[in-house]
């Protein structure tokens, strides 16, 4: 799966994990700039694209991401 | 100038910019009462803290640690619908026997307590009911008090007139709650409660947050009915869908509890329900946010 179509899926996983549609990712993203992005809504939004993708994230992946292209270089790795 | 609580979150949220914003935005729902609360209770705890030559930065590194724990159990609860332990065996072996855990996590459970408002709010729910039903209460039975909150608030309302008993199956928990509870008439004893047979039956009994830790509640609850008088009330909170390295139970709705509670032969007088965070009820429920249920129960006709 191409980079930017990851990047539209995990923007859609976003806003219906933060119900807000008009979030728009890009990769320098970070939780500063999401409002509703606090410790709660980053474990849903971890599981929620775990689902999304039918992938696993390690513990320490899981703290590691900055911003979001960080988190779409952990997803782009273990998606086929 | 900034209050304790301010200046902990704001320390939190230096070394843990996700959970700095939840904190943060918690502290917008706060009034001044509850300032003036959270004050007299870290004052407290920092005496506390001072006798153990402790710091608040210790207090803080103890809070992010029950957060790593947290975090891990919601996730690991998230995928599979479950809480990871099974069996009071098993957190007894991974929590309450081992003294390093139990260390941090008393620790961190007392620093929490002025950092979520739904904690607020029960405070409230318990000190209405308490003088709702302050002429009757003579005997008052504390189960789990570990930070002293309840019982200090129940002998600020209720006075000297009543006996004040705390049982808490942990010697550390009973420790803290020594040093958090300045009042010297109430008697703490160490047991499992379902082994404390009383001589005399209690007019009020209050268990904040231990049901979600045993394997069969409504045994726990039976226990409660036997040693409560005839027209007494139980104070009981619990919550659902809340994974922790000692919650053994899980409720997944308020339904769950309200069966608990008729299957151990109790009524519900009262009771106030609130979710964890502010969301409409489908995506609260859509999302398995937790559910803080607290309870005035009576015994069934």
């Amino acid at each position: 799966m191409e980079r930017n179509e990851i990047l539209k899926q995990v923007n859609e996983v976003f806003n219906d994990v933060m119900d807000n549609d008009s979030i728009v990712l890009n990769d320098l993203t970070s939780a500063n700039d999401v409002e509703e992005w606090d410790s709660l809504a980053h474990i849903h939004l971890v599981v929620a694209i775990e689902r999304h993708f039918k992938i696993r994230f390690g513990s320490k992946e899981i703290q590691s991401w900055e911003n979001v292209g960080e988190m779409l270089d952990c997803i782009v790795g273990k998606v086929k | 100038m900034q209050s304790q609580l301010e200046n902990i979150v704001e320390r939190i949220s230096s070394r843990n910019i996700l959970h700095g914003k939840k904190l943060r935005n918690n502290l917008k729902k706060f009034d001044e009462d509850y300032f003036s609360r959270a004050e007299i209770f870290l004052n407290k705890y920092q005496s506390l803290l001072l006798s153990e030559d402790k710091t608040i930065e210790y207090a803080i590194d103890c809070y992010l640690q029950f957060l790593a724990d947290v975090n891990f159990e919601s996730i690991q609860f998230l995928r599979t619908g479950e809480y990871s332990s099974k069996s009071f065996e098993e957190v007894n072996r991974r929590v309450y026997s081992d003294p390093e855990v139990m260390e941090y996590y008393l620790h961190a459970l007392l620093l929490r307590q002025f950092l979520l408002p739904q904690n607020y709010n029960i405070l409230l729910f318990f000190n209405k009911t308490l003088h709702q039903n302050n002429e009757r209460i003579h005997s008052y039975l504390e189960v789990g008090g570990g930070h002293g909150l309840f019982v200090s608030e129940a002998k600020s309302i209720i006075g000297k007139k009543a006996k004040f008993d705390l049982v808490d199956i942990s010697q550390s928990a009973i420790n803290i709650a020594k040093k958090m509870i300045t009042d010297e008439n109430i008697s703490f004893i160490l047991s499992d409660v379902t082994a404390y047979k009383p001589t005399l039956k209690y007019d009020f009994i209050t268990m904040g947050e231990v049901l979600e830790h045993v394997e069969n509640p409504v045994n726990l609850l039976q226990h409660l009915h036997s040693i409560l008088n005839n027209d007494g009330k139980l104070f009981l909170t619990t919550i659902t869908n809340a994974p922790a390295i000692d919650h053994i139970f899980l409720f997944r709705n308020a339904d769950e509890i309200r069966e608990v509670i008729s299957s151990a032969g109790f009524a519900i007088e009262d009771e106030l329900c609130i979710y964890s965070e502010d969301m409409p009820v489908e995506r609260a429920e859509k999302y398995q946010i937790s559910m803080m249920y607290a309870g005035v129960l009576i015994k069934k006709n």
